[in-house]
């Protein structure tokens, strides 16, 4: 899975802006989409070249490293990466251009070998098609799979677009009249400032050149948009495809307390993606909402690290439990997902040698029974406890009292749009329709 | 009956039609700097005549008007009306629909605009500064950069209306971003200034106005100089691109209805709005001594700050906006023009039908900053395919040489216009029209498809919903208008006092 971030500036004096802080604060806000790899690339007016600069870790770190002044571009588009060396793709010729992408291109198993293919295809179609969108046309149509991309060619055109169903996200802003900017959440629009303007629609080729943004949209109706995206991986304060993802996370949290309800003292949520679930929880249960755990360090997205030993230090510097707030209590506590339960057993443990009398566990997410096929990293099908056991089974190894799941409908009626306009695969095993 | 008119742009095309349209059944007469095709054909159709002439020169386009006897003359873009071309005719005793020179003041100076608005305390103003050099424009935007002042967030413009151009505005909010936006703000300051050493006829270069947001409009009004008389509320698009992305243009779409106003303006707004514009007309009429005949326009925004407000005036029709009026138009345009040159306005009843428009400008690749780019492409257009689809074509920027080809001109190529009961509905026709408009030698067109989509007006809706509550809660606290800043060791300032104390200091000295 990646977080990918495209600046274009406009117009008489567009050399003047630099993109390389706008990606960093670009990419900073995406950082939740992953923290193993940054990259990014920027077009040189001077040299007239693109630029690739690349690093494991956090975007901080690899800004850190780089001498400000060498690296300067009036466009450029990045991405982090839950990959270590997942970084901008490279093609030379025929056409010399970067690629950033999300998602995963069903052209071979690993997503940076996928997007290389899909570059090298890019830029073949580009030199061989007169109209860069006939060329992108073709490409789309031929490339199943999920995904959204961002190129930058060394003629100055920005390319963008997703895969026909629009499962990865990909949205669209501006600033002044001077600069368009395409990231894979509108979050990181706002920090840079820029007023975001809408989304690329499913099967949409939009390609920015100095003169005019050309775009057109030519498969419709078949959108299946990643319903994990809205439980999980985007941010709370981000609009994907026309939704707020924190109205999603609200209506999970009621939905929580109707499917299964249950008498508690205290609600408390996972930080940071299950604190909206908890809130509402609490609002509509009626059970007040305590702050359960303090972080240590920076935030690390447990679910999405590489390493199991990794994932479990990660789990225990985040969530030191606030004992006053749960000491004698009956507990709800709220996660975002369960893929193994390692990171649950954890919590519960802690919540329970901190004093707490009962815990029931709500997930505001469906059982995780499959794989998926698009990028986003979840273990082996043998390692899922939610294909493995049942909610009573599970309850019993994770040393809850109570443990229930959101039901499948609860999402998609959480998420508000029909069923068959969402990727529920990973929760189902059921893929959009010709995705693969 | 002889009209002439005077421009050459696809609002030309419009009032060129809606003359024709007329049950007077005039001769059209035209002045224009390029042969459009569209006025060309109307001219020759009504037995009239069209010239090619420099149109801001008053003795010869007075000279025309003479040599053809015309009855009235309607002048169309505003650099006629900045040269004083309403002047000469009036002089010479012919009579001119357009706002005579110190009129159209107020859309040539948006210092002066700005000035007059101040001194009559009219509604919908912003707090503003001028310069004459970008190098102290530079030194007052970084002394203020990261105070909590007004200044810090502006909109840097030609102090000049210069056909839609070079305006930027530079939100300073974001403190990490700073830098970037600094440098570029003193760039862009520099370039402003070279840019208006083009124009001789104003002295201030630059203007600073306070960045505010909300949804734009255009009112467009007839007016004799005693009566005012609103049109239906039109929604000009600016971005050159999709998105809302991109250079500032002269307006690359417009939308309008289906019902007199626009869906994210209120009644009551337009009807502010209207008051805006008429005090504004008394203004400049109390100011100058003259009576105003012809068309006004208020650019407004629905800000937090101050409700609906003034962002510039036109001293004409709007271009697009000019043509989502002048087709639902079901008084006779004669008439109309009739009245404002007799001082009657007021008895006429003016309709329109009740429609919804859409208008979408495409222009070749190149335009707005790179205009030489855009320019002698040769331009094929299938007509009988627009009217097909229902549409009506506008010919603008484009020249009809003597051997019948037609060559782009640098700017909006053609205007296409769709009616409609509804916005999406008239959207989609004006899309289907795209492709039988052609470059012959290739060259890429560009236009926006998103403008009347029901993606783009429920952005407008949200945003005029979120800046309504706000101004609403301003006007119950009885604050609208207010603003407040902080300098340490300063302290608490008013600079609406300020800029009053500052206005009033330097009429003094003048």
């Amino acid at each position: 899975m990646a977080g990918i971030f495209g600046f274009y500036a406009f117009g008489e004096g567009r050399e003047n802006w630099d993109s390389k802080r706008f990606i960093y604060y670009g990419l900073s806000s995406l950082q939740g989409r992953g923290q193993e790899a940054t990259s990014f690339a920027v077009y040189n007016y001077e040299f007239n070249s693109l630029i690739w600069i690349s690093g494991n870790g956090f975007v901080e770190d690899l800004f850190e490293k780089i001498k400000q002044e060498d690296v300067k571009g009036f466009l450029g588009i990045g991405q982090v990466s839950t990959d270590r060396e997942d970084y901008v793709i490279r093609v030379d010729e025929p056409v010399s251009l970067a690629l950033v992408g999300d998602g995963k291109p069903a052209l071979h198993e690993s997503r940076q070998t996928a997007f290389q293919i899909f570059a090298e295809k890019l830029s073949e179609e580009l030199d061989e098609q007169k109209d860069p969108i006939d060329a992108i046309k073709k490409i789309i149509e031929q490339t199943k799979g999920g995904y959204s991309f961002i190129a930058l060619t060394k003629d100055q055109k920005m390319i963008c677009g997703r895969d026909i169903h629009g499962i990865k996200p990909l949205e669209v802003g501006a600033i002044g009249f001077d600069i368009g900017a395409v990231a894979s959440e509108s979050s990181a629009l706002d920090v840079i400032g820029a007023e975001h303007s809408g989304y690329i629609k499913p099967g949409e080729v939009v390609v920015f050149d100095p003169l005019s943004i050309c775009r057109k949209c030519f498969f419709k109706n078949r959108t299946a948009y990643c319903s994990f995206e809205y439980v999980y991986l985007a941010r709370p304060d981000s609009y994907l495809n026309s939704i707020p993802v924190s109205k999603v996370r609200e209506m999970i949290g009621k939905r929580l307390v109707q499917e299964n309800p249950v008498k508690a003292d205290v609600v408390i949520g996972v930080p940071d993606t299950a604190i909206p679930f908890a809130m509402a929880y609490s609002e509509h249960s009626g059970i007040p909402i305590k702050l359960g755990f303090t972080r240590t360090g920076r935030h690390i997205r447990s679910a999405i690290k590489p390493s199991q030993f990794e994932r479990i230090v990660g789990v225990q510097l985040k969530l030191n439990p606030i004992r006053a707030s749960i000491d004698g209590k009956d507990v709800v506590l709220i996660d975002d997902s369960i893929v193994r339960g390692n990171t649950l057993r954890n919590t519960v443990y802690n919540l329970k040698r901190k004093g707490a009398k009962k815990v029931h566990v709500r997930v505001g997410s469906p059982p995780l029974i499959a794989q998926c096929p698009f990028g986003t990293e979840v273990p082996r099908e043998d390692e899922l406890i939610g294909k493995a056991l049942s909610n009573d089974e599970i309850a019993e190894i994770i040393g809850a009292d109570t443990f229930a799941y959101l039901s499948i409908d609860g999402l998609v009626d959480s998420i508000g749009l029909p069923k068959n306009s969402l990727c529920l695969g990973c929760f189902t095993g059921n893929y959009p329709e010709g995705s693969l | 009956m002889k009209i002439m008119g005077v421009g050459n742009a696809a609002r030309e095309h419009a009032i060129a039609e809606a003359l024709e349209r007329s049950e007077h059944h005039p001769k059209i007469f035209w002045l224009a700097e390029i042969r459009n095709p569209g006025i060309f054909g109307i001219c020759k159709r009504t037995g009239g005549d069209f010239t090619l002439s420099k149109t801001t020169e008053p003795e010869k386009v007075a000279n025309y008007a003479e040599r053809w006897r015309v009855d009235f003359v309607i002048i169309g873009p505003e650099e006629p009306n900045f040269h004083g071309v309403p002047d000469e005719l009036e002089k010479r005793g012919i009579p001119c629909v357009g706002a005579s020179k110190d009129l159209a003041m107020i859309e040539m100076s948006k210092a002066d605009m700005r000035r007059l608005q101040w001194e009559y305390g009219i509604k919908g103003k912003l707090l503003f500064k001028t310069f004459k050099s970008s190098q102290d424009a530079y030194i007052v935007l970084e002394r203020y950069s990261d105070t909590l002042t007004w200044l810090q967030n502006v909109a840097l413009k030609p102090a000049r209306q210069a056909g839609g151009k070079g305006v930027k505005v530079v939100e300073d909010q974001q403190l990490y971003l700073h830098d970037e936006k600094q440098r570029f703000k003193s760039r862009h300051a520099d370039w402003l200034e070279d840019y208006m050493k083009s124009y001789s006829d104003i002295d201030d270069k630059i203007l600073v106005e306070e960045k505010v947001w909300g949804p734009e409009y255009t009112l467009q009004c007839f007016t004799d100089g005693k009566s005012v008389k609103g049109m239906p509320l039109v929604q000009d698009n600016k971005h050159a691109h999709e998105f809302d992305i991109g250079t500032e243009t002269g307006g690359m779409g417009s939308i309008s209805g289906p019902d007199f106003n626009l869906p994210f303006i209120t009644k009551e707004e337009y009807d502010e709005s209207l008051e805006i514009v008429k005090s504004l007309v008394q203004a400049i009429q109390d100011k100058t001594g003259k009576s105003y005949h012809g068309i006004v326009a208020g650019q407004m925004m629905l800000t937090e700050i101050e409700g609906p407000t003034i962002i510039e005036m036109y001293s004409r029709f709007g271009d697009p906006e000019a043509l989502n009026v002048l087709s639902t138009l079901k008084t006779d345009f004669i008439d109309i023009c009739l009245a404002i040159l007799d001082g009657e306005l007021s008895k006429l009843n003016i309709e329109f039908d009740k429609k919804a428009t859409v208008v979408k400008a495409i222009a070749p690749k190149g335009y707005p900053d790179y205009r030489e780019l855009a320019k002698n492409h040769p331009v094929f257009i299938d007509e009988k395919e627009i009217e097909r689809e229902g549409c009506k074509l506008y010919w603008g920027s484009a020249d009809l040489s003597e051997d019948g080809k037609i060559l782009s001109a640098g700017s909006r190529l053609v205007e296409i216009l769709a009616i409609a009961d509804d916005m999406q509905e008239a959207s989609r026709m004006v899309d289907n029209c795209i492709p039988y408009v052609k470059l012959l030698d290739g060259w890429g067109l560009f236009y926006r498809s998103d403008i009347g989509s029901y993606e783009l007006l429920s952005k407008r809706i949200d945003v005029a919903n979120r800046v309504r509550r706000l101004y609403h809660y301003r006007r119950e606290k009885g604050i609208l208008g207010k603003r407040i800043d902080w300098l340490p060791k300063v302290g608490k300032t008013d600079p609406v006092a300020l800029l009053k104390n500052e206005l009033s200091k330097s009429k003094g000295d003048g």
